[in-house]
């Protein structure tokens, strides 16, 4: 299956092509959601529409991000919604075919470990993605 | 039966129209029972005969038999208003219930219930009634008759007095009726009045039904390929028929069948026969779905949003384009506001769309529980947005079912108490200013707020002293705590029932406020005061450190400027005073959770608003100004916020929070 492969900082991820919408340049300043887990990054205003984000790194608990490499909004496709997530920059469209289990400690949205070449990839689930943000929300 | 493909796409049409007039027709029943007038019996026909006609054409013979049969004992009644009584505004209604039933099961696709039994019953009323001086049998009075087991059920009730006499559905002592196609000579030079002479020649021979087309379109020629059809009530035989149509020249007789179990309805034609053409031409109407007019919105709205934003990047072009630009922008924001008050309009809907089904539901009610009832609705034709409307019908029918259940006591109670044995509940709907209220009242009993909260304590929702620490209005408001109103052995304890929990959520959701006013032994108020659409709001805009919030202005009752430092404490906590009131001050930052804006020097502003749990004051950092906003709904994850009741986007472009100011500090 194609993914579309990004980074947060050094580590590699993927998540299914057919879930992303579009990956936009994220923007200067934020509305922030009130009331929101710290994962919740906030909204954005894309073409007139108000889209939830949230901080990628900061939802699977990678610790927060060391510098300002998070430049990218990747759109996850969630039927009349959307689903923004903050990423680094975006590596390109590869096929993985072999996804083993995730790591031991890893969080619920993630699918399992893939690998390209001699880099390991992990990969992302996106219904769970977006599973974990409500759970965020809900156990907040 | 199952519908053929061909009209299994009009099926929800053919749903959604038959159940509007079965609604209707309810309705005019209940008139009806109050007394018979020529208005309200033709209503209740032509209702009959547009369902039979929808049915007809879907081919759903069964329904449409059913109405054939009900729109017959409707004309009888025409001829004698005298013979109305309860008991034929029960059968009606028995009809009215088991067409509901029909048209659920043709949607469903199920196979129509056998309803043979009450159109047996149907045609043996329809004799009673056609005969000259036969009373009808024991004729019951509305209020006395006993309670049914199931009010909105299609059954029958125990076999009626005169069932022992009918036996088929076709009625012996009317005439039979005949299905007619006639054919004009296609050179015939006068067809009109070829057409006429027929429709005149046929009705000394007994009644014309189902004319088509029109009287008006033959008189005038509109005979398309020349064929009228018709149906004609007669004693002759059909060789006398055969006989009388010789003599009319140039128009032939096709065909000549006896209507034995379903008439040849048309659709929805208008009825032909002079006599019967009551009313005018109405409106011509498109039926959309509701999700169209949803995405209509949506679209309208975000192009207001669009424009506002072009014109705040207007404001960074050099001043020698400036004008043209800027006339260029007003121009597109009055079409824009203009396309988008028309989307507005058209989604507004009248409170009659849920209220014409209430009286019948009152009837019911009451029938069930001994009461007498008498439900007056005014302001039925004020308009509200289709998406109010449609939250608001289960809760309204909740508040009168409560009313009655719980409200109005029995008859003898009520005269003990000196007051008229039959209760009067009112759904008054009145335009106030930016609001529609809808105020349900009933002359009952009243809310009995002693052992409410007495019921509150025992079931452990809350405790003595807090209860004590209530206002007035607050005690009132347990009525809606869940944990008491689903509880249904309290019902009868408190005095009102199942589910005001979900009537006030319902109300809230929506935007509106619930109040209750109630006088022991005089009655008791619920009023619903409801936001006309959903799409617009009017906002004043606050600012908290990075921050801008929108405070619905429906909610706001004042601002006030003081310097923190010298608000008065109460308890450790700021207070403010307002009017006649102390009132709490919150932090919106902390109530927000997000970060504060550094100390203020001076005077700050407090603005106070009307909270679920009463008024509290929210100390902000700046006050912005108001705004009128398209207000766009929360998507997940958002909608898991509690206290946010919205977003939309400035014209800046920045997208901004709405409040949900009465359950900020409570959610």
């Amino acid at each position: 299956m194609r993914h579309v492969l990004f980074r947060l900082e050094k580590d590699r991820y993927a998540l299914p092509l057919a879930a992303i919408r579009e990956v936009v340049v994220a923007p200067t300043t934020w509305t922030r959601v009130p009331r929101s887990p710290r994962a919740m990054k906030g909204v954005m205003n894309l073409r007139g529409r108000v889209v939830p984000v949230v901080d990628l790194r900061e939802l699977l608990e990678v610790g927060p991000a060391a510098g300002a490499g998070q430049a990218r909004v990747m759109l996850l496709d969630r039927g009349r919604r959307e689903l923004g997530l903050l990423i680094g920059e975006v590596d390109g469209i590869e096929t993985l075919e072999k996804v083993g289990p995730p790591a031991p400690k890893a969080s619920a949205a993630v699918k399992g470990l893939a690998r390209l070449g001699a880099l390991p990839v992990t990969v992302l689930d996106p219904d769970a993605l977006d599973a974990t943000v409500a759970r965020a929300f809900t156990t907040k | 039966m199952a519908a053929s493909w061909d009209t299994s796409r009009y099926l929800t049409l053919f749903a959604g129209e038959a159940t509007e007039h079965l609604e209707a027709l309810g309705k005019d029943v209940v008139t009806f029972e109050k007394g018979a007038t020529p208005e309200v019996v033709d209503s209740m026909f032509r209702h009959a005969h547009s369902v039979k006609g929808m049915a007809s054409s879907m081919a759903f013979e069964a329904t449409a038999k059913l109405a054939h049969q009900l729109e017959d004992l409707l004309d009888a009644l025409r001829a004698d208003l005298a013979r109305a009584d309860a008991q034929v505004a029960d059968v009606i209604l028995q009809t009215v219930d088991a067409l509901s039933t029909h048209v659920k099961a043709a949607v469903a696709n199920q196979p129509l219930p056998d309803s043979a039994e009450l159109g047996a019953k149907l045609a043996a009323l329809h004799r009673v009634l056609t005969k000259k001086d036969t009373p009808v049998p024991a004729p019951a009075p509305v209020t006395s008759t006993p309670a049914r087991s199931s009010p909105s059920s299609p059954e029958l009730e125990a076999p009626a007095p005169f069932s022992s006499s009918s036996s088929g559905v076709v009625d012996p002592t009317t005439p039979p009726r005949y299905s007619l196609r006639l054919k004009i000579n296609p050179a015939s030079n006068q067809p009109g009045v070829r057409g006429f002479l027929a429709y005149k020649r046929l009705s000394t021979l007994g009644n014309v039904f189902d004319l088509k087309p029109p009287l008006d379109d033959i008189k005038a020629g509109r005979v398309p390929q020349g064929v009228i059809t018709l149906e004609l009530e007669t004693d002759q035989s059909e060789d006398a028929v055969a006989r009388t149509m010789r003599t009319v020249g140039d128009v032939e007789l096709e065909s000549i069948a006896a209507v034995v179990k379903t008439p040849p309805a048309p659709p929805v034609a208008p009825e032909a026969d002079p006599s019967r053409v009551v009313g005018q031409e109405p409106a011509r109407t498109i039926r959309v779905r509701t999700e169209v007019m949803d995405e209509f919105l949506d679209q309208a709205g975000e192009l207001l949003l669009a424009t506002s934003r072009v014109r705040a990047l207007s404001r960074r072009v050099p001043e020698a384009l400036r004008p043209s630009l800027d006339e260029a922008v007003d121009h597109l924001h009055l079409l824009v506001k203009g396309l988008h008050g028309r989307v507005m309009a058209a989604r507004m809907t009248p409170i009659a769309v849920i209220s014409d089904r209430l009286p019948r539901a009152a009837r019911d009610i009451a029938r069930r529980r001994n009461r007498e009832v008498e439900l007056v609705i005014t302001g039925e034709d004020i308009e509200l947005d289709r998406a109010i409307v449609d939250e608001l019908a289960d809760p309204v029918l909740h508040l009168l079912r409560n009313a009655i259940d719980h409200g109005i006591e029995p008859p003898e109670e009520r005269k003990a108490a000196n007051k008229p044995p039959k209760g009067k509940v009112t759904l008054a709907v009145t335009r106030q200013r930016e609001r529609v209220v809808l105020a349900l009242s009933d002359d009952g009993r009243g809310i009995d707020v002693a052992r409410l909260e007495q019921a509150v304590v025992e079931r452990g929702l809350m405790t003595v002293d807090q209860v004590r620490g209530l206002t007035e209005r607050e005690r009132l408001m347990l009525v809606c705590l869940p944990g008491l109103s689903t509880a249904t052995d309290v019902t009868d304890i408190s005095g009102r029932g199942v589910g005001m929990d979900a009537v006030k959520r319902a109300v809230e959701q929506v935007g509106g406020t619930l109040e209750i006013e109630t006088k022991p032994g005089r009655g008791t108020t619920f009023r619903l005061a409801l936001p006309l659409t959903v799409a617009m709001v009017n906002l004043l805009l606050v600012s908290v450190g990075d921050e801008v919030y929108g405070l619905p202005l429906g909610k706001v009752s004042g601002v006030i400027e003081t310097a923190r430092e010298r608000l008065p404490m109460s308890q450790n906590a700021p207070v403010l005073q307002f009017g006649q009131s102390v009132l709490p001050v919150h932090e919106l930052s902390s109530l927000l959770e997000v970060p504060a804006g550094p100390p203020s020097q001076g005077q700050a502003p407090f603005v106070v608003v009307d909270g679920d749990d009463g008024r509290l004051a929210l100390a902000v950092d700046r006050l912005l100004g108001q705004e009128e906003v398209v207000l766009k709904a929360l998507s997940q994850p958002l909608d898991l916020v509690p206290g946010l009741a919205g977003v939309t986007i400035l014209g800046n472009g920045r997208p901004v929070f709405i409040l949900d100011v009465a359950r900020l500090v409570t959610a």
